[in-house]
């Protein structure tokens, strides 16, 4: 048993690069250099998508599979190292870190939900931002990145030949299910299983389908 | 459709969800004086007892199923909160190695908590939230508004995390891990322990003899810095707030609050003002001073002992309370038995993420 409710895309973006993402236009976004050097790659990224998709305030839904991990890589170095742990390295190692800084940025006060589920992020980010669109009857940023750019990794990546990436969209329930289709099967090469889900729904927005089905 | 609580249990330093109780009410806490992450400084922490942390999680989770209504988990949806997921593992084989290449890297996810279980119990499907300290407390959230909109008929929510060096020494470089037991709402208190759990609660959309109704949900954030809380007590007053007008309940309505109460400056000083500001005289206290902060697993926890204070009818002290910071708020110094009708939970993260959840009593 499930639900399956209509949502409307209202704006969609995606992104990434083999290793870096080179212009996230963070200037632009974030012109508070203090605030922009704590940013982490995937808040960078989460606010580039965020931008890209006009979204400036409401619920949102964060998705990534790996999470913080440059900021866990440098505590767990300076463990073994036997170094100070810097305290801006450990409160940006939370998963909930990129969306949280979006909510400082824009003074954005309403909730915040972080999905870590494995290579079905994306998926279960959708089902939640459909479900939060749906009790709220509000428009939900559902956004998903991964940065696994740290040094060593090709030591334990065998998902991805896309070291940043990020996908997002603004979606709102449709009252109206009337040519709502279901998310496309569609591979995208080397893309980490964790955005495949939101990424389709990014391309299929690319394409023209507006109105997609999602199960709760 | 309501969403009721009909069954769960627990693992934490004081034990399963009897011995917490009585821990809990007998102000007999499962802190100890730790050094062995590190060595050259003591730290107060709550220590779970298990070999494996797994074989521990799906034990708990067999003893739900056990004692609930169903055969098995395959029409039941899973969520989990967890803040740290394989942390524990991947830091093994990183300090013995000091290399990734034996890091499975589904291990290390925090996925590899709802992994393990539908591997044990088939359940129909899984999601993993990672909000911090919220984690299994917006499992909660979620798992009403998904049963309250019909999408499913059981939900099984699991809160769990383990120690690791991450956590333990993170949290020091902070400056907000005490050397004692914590003492919540303390004018002199000096700090948090961090501790570990699991904690499993089992929601329905059909009332049993024994069930407690998540009656409300609320959320938000500060948006104002990520990880001191908005020294106003807006973030919290919201969430508050949010459950409240959930539930539809006034603040009057409101019996007792399990405080997040982690034992830091900052936490328990806007916390006491958000309460302070919102509520006349209802009791509150913090029962980390007994587990610890069990950190992603908290509202999981700590959702279990509102459920217990509504069916026990006996608020809880607040276990070394000498000295309250904030004398404008009914912080209790001895076991208080009354008739309890609804109990908030408080839980509140790095980030700025906040989330209460409101219990109630079945008339």
């Amino acid at each position: 048993m499930s639900k399956k409710v209509a949502v409307n895309i209202i704006s969609a973006s995606k992104i990434y690069a083999p290793k870096k993402i080179e212009d996230l236009e963070e200037k632009r976004i974030v012109p508070k250099m203090i605030i922009r050097r704590r940013l982490t790659r995937n808040a960078k990224i989460m606010l580039y998508i965020a931008d890209k998709c006009a979204f400036t305030n409401g619920k949102i839904v964060y998705a990534s599979a790996f999470g913080e991990l440059q900021s866990t890589v440098g505590i767990t170095d300076a463990i073994l190292n036997e170094t100070q742990i810097s305290p801006t390295l450990f409160q940006n190692s939370v998963y909930n870190s990129a969306p949280s800084y979006f909510s400082l940025l824009n003074e954005d006060k309403d909730e915040i939900i972080t999905i870590s589920s494995g290579m079905k992020s994306s998926l279960d980010a959708l089902k939640t931002a459909a479900l939060q669109a749906l009790v709220s009857n509000e428009k939900v940023l559902c956004v998903a990145t991964e940065c696994l750019d740290i040094n060593n990794i090709e030591e334990a990546n065998n998902c991805t030949n896309y070291l940043e990436a990020g996908a997002g969209v603004v979606l709102e329930i449709a009252h109206d299910e009337s040519g709502a289709v279901e998310i496309e099967e569609s591979k995208e090469e080397g893309l980490i299983d964790s955005l495949l889900d939101l990424v389709k729904v990014v391309k299929m927005w690319e394409n023209g389908y507006k109105k997609v089905f999602i199960n709760l | 459709m309501k969403a009721f609580i009909n069954g769960y249990e627990s693992n934490s330093c004081v034990g399963n969800t009897k011995e917490l109780m009585e821990s809990i009410y007998k102000q007999q806490t499962g802190i100890t004086i730790d050094t062995s992450y590190m060595p050259e400084t003591p730290v107060g922490l709550g220590k779970m007892k298990y070999n494996d942390f797994f074989e521990n999680l799906n034990s708990v989770v067999a003893t739900v199923l056990q004692k609930s209504n169903l055969e098995n988990f395959h029409e039941t949806l899973l969520i989990v909160g967890s803040s740290v997921g394989g942390m524990q593992e991947s830091e093994q084989h990183y300090f013995k190695d000091k290399n990734y290449k034996n890091i499975d890297t589904s291990r290390h996810a925090i996925s590899v908590i709802s992994d393990s279980l539908e591997k044990g119990f088939n359940f129909c499907n899984s999601r993993s939230i990672s909000t911090a300290c919220t984690s299994s407390a917006n499992a909660l959230l979620l798992a009403k508004r998904l049963i309250n909109v019909g999408a499913y008929k059981n939900i099984l929510v699991v809160g769990a995390d383990a120690l690791c060096y991450t956590t333990v020494c993170g949290f020091y470089a902070l400056g907000v891990l005490s050397s004692k037991v914590c003492t919540p709402f303390n004018e002199n208190r000096d700090g948090m322990n961090v501790a570990e759990a699991v904690a499993v609660l089992l929601v329905q959309d059909e009332q049993t003899t024994d069930s407690i109704e998540l009656i409300g949900a609320g959320a938000s954030s500060d948006a104002y810095h990520m990880t001191n809380p908005d020294p106003e007590a807006n973030g919290a007053i919201a969430s508050m707030s949010n459950a409240l007008k959930d539930a539809k309940l006034d603040a009057a309505d409101i019996d007792y609050i399990n405080a997040h109460g982690t034992g830091t400056m900052a936490n328990d000083t806007v916390e006491g003002l958000g309460v302070e500001k919102l509520f006349r005289d209802v009791c509150i206290s913090s029962t980390k001073a007994i587990t610890g902060h069990t950190l992603g697993a908290a509202g999981a926890i700590e959702a279990i002992i509102s459920c217990e204070v509504i069916k026990q009818g006996m608020i809880p002290a607040q276990t070394n309370l000498r000295d309250a910071q904030n004398k404008s708020i009914n912080i209790p110094n001895e076991n208080i038995k009354q008739d309890v009708k609804y109990v908030m939970s408080n839980s509140f993260a790095f980030g700025g993420n906040n989330t209460s959840l409101i219990f109630g009593e079945i008339n």
